[in-house]
């Protein structure tokens, strides 16, 4: 009897999952699989083994050039996200006048397509865009190069993923308890002490987990690099390069360094859910 | 009772006549456009696709897509059963040299085919198009260029060349690693310029003469001259002509202007075209896959042939100054060569097509990195 209802919870379980698994095999593992075989084809062909895509890129000095130009602009766009995020999560948490309207602001930058935004972006911050035109008409100060630029392809990252992080700190900020902070006013505690010591050690898991997905994101970054990145150009661009520009497409190419990419990109990502569970345990 | 079953049988027979009478529904069809622009998308929409449903009573849907997805899509399809009936390309060379099977298009086939130039179904881009493609339209690149920063602008390349310090950082070049064919059109016409009928030679043999090492140090050099760093795609170029860090560049005529009249382009801009010539004449090809139904594939080649009517065909002249790929150009209203050259003035400036070959583009792409200062 016992076997018997076991059995049948096995199979609604097994029901429910399915349509999951089905769902991440097709999706996600079959087409991983598909670009793993064509990266180890000879290009343009459906037979044949080779590791020459691979060795083409991992040594050429500007391939190796190119992961580390991805893996420094994910890194800087993550760090100035959350330095960014935490002051902002901090006001937006006390509810001041207009927080409702300023909430669904920061959220923009998610909704509007990767492409629209970098076009407005390259305005906004052209030689000619508001921000020039502010420096050179309003306060008679020189132009500001920004775009097309390193720092300006990290400012416009920043722009893009900030929401990541600055959305999973509020939560974070928003889910404390406020009796722990009153607690601590009441022992004494200056702003700063409270922030230190108190919020901020709170928040932490929420700062991590949206740093996590604004590094995850800023490393597959593609529109934003492609139409703002000026030289800069990162994985993904490149991946596209391969595939959009020779005629034949490069696929065996272009699949051989979305693979590199993806290693890399989970290599890091372990690596780094690594430094932060030891930073949680010495917490 | 009797009477009734009577009636019954005697109205399913009717019915049944009747519908074996009524003429079978066409087949609804895909149209996979990766050649158009954002001007063409909205005219394909608004007036190409309800005209073929109101002139042959055929549904198309219209799809924007690339050549890269659309061909993997394709390898995949089953035999006979491929989903996309009517192909746009952004390049029928690279659907020709794909490897996915092409529907050969005749003048039994599509009766308007004949009314196209051949040396135009021959080959585009080097590649020889083995009857595979209908050409829909023809653009041309011209030498664009801000009225606001430049008066006098150069006449030919030559003189365009020798007087580069005058426009230093301000001569907008595509990167020649751009998805769009601007990133190799711009530095094929300028070796042209200096090779001429020496393009019509296979790069390896062609790159160990004088003459094209010296043409191709002229490129590397003129490239110093340009505005850095170079756009990454065209809309970027039209950006740095809006904020005036561009003033000149080679691109294509009919974008350029309509740009302009949509605020996208600075609306002083003009064209001047080079001497030695400003392109090819840019093409964009219709097809049709073959591995299609049966049924589908009949549909398919009347839209193809309504769309080369002259109707249709005269209407990408006076509607969006595009040159129609049928010889019709007579046929349109003096008005339209008010706003655009005629086409026979650009054909004499053209760029023969025997000189543009597939090696010469790919050793531009595969060099890139040499011209990106």
């Amino acid at each position: 009897m016992r076997n018997a209802g076991a059995r049948s919870e096995a199979i609604v379980t097994g029901t429910l999952v399915l349509p999951a698994a089905a769902a991440f095999i097709g999706l996600f593992c079959y087409p991983m699989f598909l670009t793993l075989v064509l990266s180890l084809r000879p290009e343009g062909t459906d037979a044949g083994w080779t590791l020459s895509h691979y060795v083409a890129f991992l040594t050429d000095p500007d391939g190796r050039a190119v992961v580390l130009l991805t893996f420094g602009l994910a890194l800087a766009a993550t760090v100035l996200s959350v330095i960014l995020s935490v002051p902002v999560a901090l006001a937006l948490r006390r509810k001041l006048p207009g927080h409702r309207a300023f909430r669904v602001v920061v959220l923009v930058p998610l909704v509007v397509p990767g492409l629209i935004g970098a076009l407005g972006l390259l305005i906004f911050w052209g030689p000619r865009g508001w921000f020039n035109l502010l420096l050179t008409q309003v306060l008679f100060l020189r132009p500001l190069v920004v775009t097309y630029t390193l720092p300006g392809l990290i400012l416009f990252y920043v722009w893009l993923y900030f929401p990541y992080t600055c959305v999973t700190t509020l939560a974070a900020l928003e889910s404390l308890d406020p009796a722990i902070e009153e607690a601590g006013e009441v022992a004494g505690a200056s702003r700063w002490q409270l922030l230190r010591h108190v919020l901020l050690p709170l928040a932490t898991p929420g700062i991590l987990a949206g740093s996590v997905l604004t590094f995850m994101a800023a490393f597959g970054a593609f529109s934003v690099p492609l139409v703002a990145g000026g030289n800069y150009r990162p994985l993904a661009v490149e991946i596209y390069k391969q595939i959009a520009v020779p005629i034949p497409p490069h696929w065996s190419g272009a699949s051989a360094i979305a693979v590199v990419m993806g290693v890399v990109q989970v290599g890091f990502l372990a690596l780094y859910m690594r430094a932060v569970r030891r930073l949680g345990g010495r917490r | 009772m009797r009477g009734r079953v009577l009636t019954t049988v005697i109205a399913s027979v009717i019915l049944i006549g009747l519908a074996g009478q009524a003429p079978a529904a066409e087949p609804e069809l895909v149209l996979a456009d990766s050649q158009s622009g954002a001007n063409f998308q909205a005219y394909w929409q608004k007036y190409v696709i309800p005209s073929i449903k109101q002139s042959l009573g055929i549904t198309v849907r219209y799809l924007v897509t690339s050549d890269a997805e659309q061909i993997q899509k394709a390898k995949a399809w089953p035999a006979g059963k491929g989903d996309v009936q009517i192909l746009f390309p952004k390049s029928i060379a690279t659907w020709v040299s794909s490897g996915v099977p092409l529907e050969t298009l005749t003048p039994e086939t599509v009766p308007n085919l004949s009314r196209i130039d051949p040396k135009f179904l021959k080959s585009d881009e080097g590649v020889d198009l083995q009857g595979k493609g209908a050409l829909f339209w023809r653009t041309s690149y011209a030498l664009i260029y801000n009225t606001a920063s430049i008066k006098n602008p150069p006449k030919s390349w030559k003189e365009f060349y020798d007087r580069r310090a005058e426009f230093k950082g301000h001569i907008g070049m595509v990167r020649p690693d751009a998805k769009s064919s601007s990133g190799w059109r711009q530095r094929y016409v300028f070796l042209h310029a200096f090779l001429k009928e020496k393009m019509t030679r296979p790069i390896t043999e062609l790159q160990n003469d004088p003459a094209f090492k010296d043409a191709w140090a002229k490129l590397k050099d003129f490239t110093q001259y340009a505005k850095l760093p170079m756009p990454a795609e065209p809309p970027n170029l039209f950006e740095d002509f809006n904020a005036g860090d561009t003033w000149i560049s080679l691109y294509a005529q009919d974008y350029a202007l309509w740009s302009a009249r949509q605020g996208t382009m600075p609306p002083t801009i003009k064209a001047v075209y080079p001497e030695e010539g400003a392109d090819e004449i840019g093409t964009g090809y219709l097809a049709v896959p073959a591995g299609i139904p049966a049924e589908q594939k009949a549909a398919a080649l009347r839209v193809v042939n309504y769309l080369l009517s002259d109707d249709q065909q005269i209407r990408l002249l006076t509607t969006m100054w595009q040159y129609p790929g049928t010889d019709i150009t007579d046929q349109a209203p003096p008005i339209v060569w008010e706003i655009v050259p005629k086409l026979d003035v650009l054909m004499r400036t053209a760029i023969p097509r025997e000189r543009i070959r597939k090696d010469i583009i790919d050793y531009i792409k595969a060099n890139a990195k040499d011209l990106i200062p």
